[in-house]
């Protein structure tokens, strides 16, 4: 188990140093650069900002300047906001992007397990088909819909909770639902095909044969694998919702990392975008990780080696 | 409000980073302010016994701090280095020059100088500074700050982009360009602590105008000795202006809180200002409305909303220094033709995209320097002209459109750059018979496709930086690096130079005005319309008005909780009531007064 963690662990390295490569190339190959404005900045302006940054040098050794840096964790100044560290931004929009995530997860998780449960206990009932269509309209309905529609409806008509920022708790809450709902539907209806393909098996019927009553069979026999589709989706979902959340952030205007990264790209702004780009993958491959090691207590067959 | 509003959504997340990239000069073209009458009519008059209907809740705020939206977030708010609008409003809060901008003219007030004298032959100010003035650490603000602060922005190695700001001092922009290293040479001396003497390389009607610009702002030497590119963070920030920085959070906010040092403390009546940057422009709606934002400013609300919002008394429009055109790359063929240019230029209605494609909400412009500069007159304005724009095209040796080649109009990725070029595309197809297609490109692309004249007709805008018509003709002279077109005319840059030495105004106007009438016949641009400002402003805040730069001093703002029994303040400077008598008179007064 450890060596197995270890091994993975290692083998981030070589990943992530592919990643930081492909990455390092296409932005740099992007029409462009750091320094331009609709308002033209002058010649001498340009080239001093350049050799600031040490943009001047051939794009080699920029890169290997940008790899020795990166393996001290050190990303450098943001080009556009100059007075702050690729770090220090990391650091300050972590947390309310891994709050948010963590709240949206959290309600999907606790609406999507058990509406998935329980259309698949009555699979094919009239309860089974509202349920799913329920989960189908929540994976259609885009955030930039939803999330205008709440708004309207719930702050500008009611005026019962903030339309956008993140301030009070109560202001929370329509970012979280926003961005929740189409993981509750997907999480539903991951819940559901995994327990069908359990409740199947024979070890469940041999449950029933022994005379276990249908609660036991769901609840301590059949969940357990059932959520496996489940667990290895939240995974690699909660790097997703933490680093790509742009539209539910641009719309409550909540200070976290997605709205950077489009930014960044947009802005040319490389030491933010290598910045971004290698937290999201080194969290991605780390969740995954997790992941893996989380079978291990869900799933008896398997093992890590 | 139209149909398909909810869905402008993904567009806004794509408009965002360019609302973040805009410089001063950018200011608003993505966010397409839009105005029901901008620039040749009146505002309309609003009158409180129409019964006035807000858009937004308008119930005080409980404390007495101004809530707003900064829009953007920026890039810095060191005054030396600050680019876009956003970095300027933040760094005009936090200091203050030798001169401040009248909240409604925004002509140059007495501000860390309480008086000057200007020499006969316009070249040197000499600047008296306040007694009593101080950083916000207790050290006394000095003519030496201010020579420090200025050269600063010059040094090359700092790599300021609005240095050429300061280029009408005598040897600045040598200095500034590395010609001269001597800063001894560059004409900024200060005698002793309360003098700074000025001399200028050639008379500029603008330069006070200049002094309140924030590049010119004074900033604290031994913290950003200390503290290099971190000095602004509220925690090692030292300023002089009327608030000081208690918090800052990236993408979230600004807290300001009343500097108790600043000279006219006395009669600055918030305790406080709050400036949110949110870039979605419903969501800064949507704030506005709740009472969360008193108010929004220019460029932060969705441009379909503008028609719905004018029936309301908190919304104001007027006025911006700003034209959106569409400019002709002349290096390339057939497009060096002056005739080509004349014909795409006559073939544009301006009317018809100004009225009918936009609802009236813009005027339409046919001049290359916008409206409202005190002393000048424009020269004709372009018309549309089917008739003629075929003359000029047969005239360029392509009767009837034949042999013309394809065309293709560059704009930056936004529904509302599309729309336009869309009206046009058709306007040159049906006019002149020609083939145009459209190609857009995301803001970086766009950005390096115009700097390096690879386009042929591309959309731009421009907004002005200071009150005078330079700002917008300047940038046609050979070479200037906003000259995106290679257009290049000697008798141009000559007048440009003629009018820069010209000591009498009247005349120089004269000549500006030539220059410009030369310009639209050349044709390397081809105006379209005219900005507008658009805001929203709960009745509540007094002493925010609307300005041509949208420039909006915040030191004297109050939150008047009695507003439903006072007369509605006008936004306007022409039928404004006299300002409360509190520090201008005073300014302008001896220092002993105080």
């Amino acid at each position: 188990m450890l060596s197995f963690v270890v091994r993975r662990a290692l083998l981030m390295i070589p990943t992530l140093w592919a990643i930081a490569t492909v990455a390092f190339f296409l932005m740099h190959a992007a029409p462009g650069g750091p320094f331009q404005a609709e308002k033209a900045i002058p010649v001498a302006v340009k080239a001093q900002l350049m050799h600031k940054y040490g943009l001047d040098q051939p794009l080699r050794v920029q890169y290997v300047r940008f790899l020795s840096n990166t393996a001290r964790l050190d990303f450098g100044p943001s080009y556009k906001f100059p007075s702050r560290q690729v770090r220090e931004i990391i650091a300050e929009a972590l947390p309310v992007s891994a709050e948010l995530a963590g709240w949206a997860l959290l309600l999907a998780i606790l609406i999507g397990v058990p509406v998935g449960i329980f259309a698949a206990v009555r699979q094919n009932s009239l309860a089974d088909f509202a349920s799913m269509a329920g989960a189908l309209a929540g994976v259609s309905i885009p955030n930039f819909v939803l999330g205008p529609v709440l708004v309207l409806g719930l702050s500008l008509s009611l005026y019962v909770l903030p339309p956008a920022l993140w301030q009070s708790p109560a202001s929370r809450v329509l970012p979280v639902v926003t961005l929740a709902t189409a993981y509750v539907a997907y999480i539903a209806r991951l819940t559901r095909a995994g327990m069908l393909e359990v409740l199947r098996q024979d070890f469940i019927r041999t449950a029933r044969a022994k005379g276990l009553t249908e609660r036991a069979v769901v609840y301590k026999h059949a969940l357990k694998l059932g959520i496996l589709p489940v667990v290895s989706f939240i995974g690699p979902a909660t790097a997703r919702i933490m680093m790509g959340s742009i539209v539910v952030e641009s719309i409550f205007a909540v200070p976290g990392l997605g709205r950077y990264l489009v930014n960044a790209a947009f802005n040319r702004d490389y030491t933010l975008v290598m910045g971004e780009v290698l937290f999201y993958a080194a969290l991605l491959m780390s969740l995954n990780l997790i992941v893996d090691v989380a079978y291990t207590f869900l799933d008896p067959r398997v093992e890590l080696a | 409000m139209e149909g398909g509003e909810a869905l402008s959504a993904t567009a806004l997340l794509y408009c965002e980073s360019m609302i973040r990239a805009r410089s001063l000069a950018l200011a608003a073209a993505l966010a397409l302010p839009l105005g029901a009458c901008a620039p040749a009519s009146p505002p309309i008059a609003r009158t409180a016994s129409s019964a006035a209907r807000y858009f937004g809740d308008v119930t005080p705020p409980t404390d007495n701090v101004l809530r707003f939206n900064l829009g953007a977030e920026p890039e810095t708010y060191d005054p030396g280095l600050a680019v876009g609008q956003p970095d300027g409003r933040v760094a005009r809060i936090l200091f203050e020059g030798l001169t401040r901008e009248d909240p409604k003219t925004l002509a140059p007030l007495p501000g860390q100088a309480y008086r000057w004298d200007i020499s006969a032959d316009r070249l040197t100010y000499t600047f008296h500074l306040r007694p009593g003035i101080a950083w916000s650490d207790g050290t006394p603000v000095t003519a030496r700050d201010f020579r420090w602060s200025w050269l600063r922005v010059l040094r090359p190695e700092n790599a300021a982009r609005y240095a050429s700001m300061l280029y009408p001092v005598e040897n600045a922009e040598g200095y500034s360009k590395g010609t001269i290293a001597d800063e001894n040479r560059v004409a900024i001396a200060a005698p002793d602590d309360s003098t700074l003497i000025v001399k200028l390389a050639q008379p500029t009607p603008y330069f006070l105008y200049l002094t309140q610009f924030y590049t010119c702002l004074p900033v604290p030497r031994p913290a950003i000795e200390r503290y290099g590119n971190r000095w602004t963070r509220p925690e090692n920030i030292v300023c002089n202006g009327a608030f000081l920085l208690k918090y800052w959070r990236q993408n979230d906010r600004f807290e300001f809180v009343k500097n108790p040092r600043y000279w006219d403390a006395a009669n600055v009546r918030l305790d406080g200002l709050t400036a949110y940057t949110v870039e979605d422009l419903n969501t800064s709606v949507n704030l506005y409305k709740s009472g969360v934002f008193d108010w929004c400013p220019s460029g932060y609300m969705p441009s379909a909303f503008i028609p719905y919002l004018r029936e309301y008394a908190d919304f104001r429009h007027g006025n911006y220094q700003g034209v959106y055109f569409y400019t002709i790359n002349v290096t390339r063929k057939p497009y060096d033709n002056v005739w080509v240019r004349r014909a795409l230029n006559a073939a544009v209605d301006r009317d018809a995209i100004a009225n009918d494609l936009l609802k009236h909400s813009r005027e339409p412009w046919g001049n290359a320097a916008p409206t409202g500069y005190p002393g000048y007159e424009h020269p004709a304005g372009l018309r549309y002209d089917p008739d003629l724009a075929r003359a000029d095209l047969a005239r360029a040796g392509f009767p009837g459109g034949r042999g013309f080649p394809k065309l293709a109009i560059l704009i930056n990725t936004s529904e509302d750059h599309r729309r336009i070029a869309e009206a046009i595309q058709e306007m040159w197809k049906r006019v002149l018979s020609i083939e145009v297609e459209i190609s857009n490109q995301e803001w970086g692309s766009y950005l390096q496709a115009t700097t390096a004249l690879q386009y042929d007709v591309a959309r731009r805008s421009w907004i002005g930086d200071y009150l005078d018509p330079n700002t917008f003709l300047g940038m046609y002279m050979t070479g200037d690096g906003n000259n995106r077109t290679g257009w290049s005319h000697p008798r141009y840059d000559g007048m440009l130079r003629a009018a820069a030495r010209e000591v009498n105004p009247a005349k120089r106007m004269a000549i500006l005005r030539d220059a410009e009438a030369l310009l639209l016949s050349e044709g390397p641009e081809i105006p379209i319309y005219h900005y507008s400002t658009n805001e929203l402003v709960k009745p509540y805040v007094r002493g925010i008005y609307q300005t041509a730069l949208d420039i909006h001093p915040l030191t004297y703002v109050w939150i008047d909780r009695d507003w439903r029994r006072h007369a509605p303040e006008s936004p306007f400077a022409d039928a404004a009531p006299a300002r409360p008598a509190s520090a201008i008179a005073r300014a302008a007064s001896a220092p002993g007064a105080r």
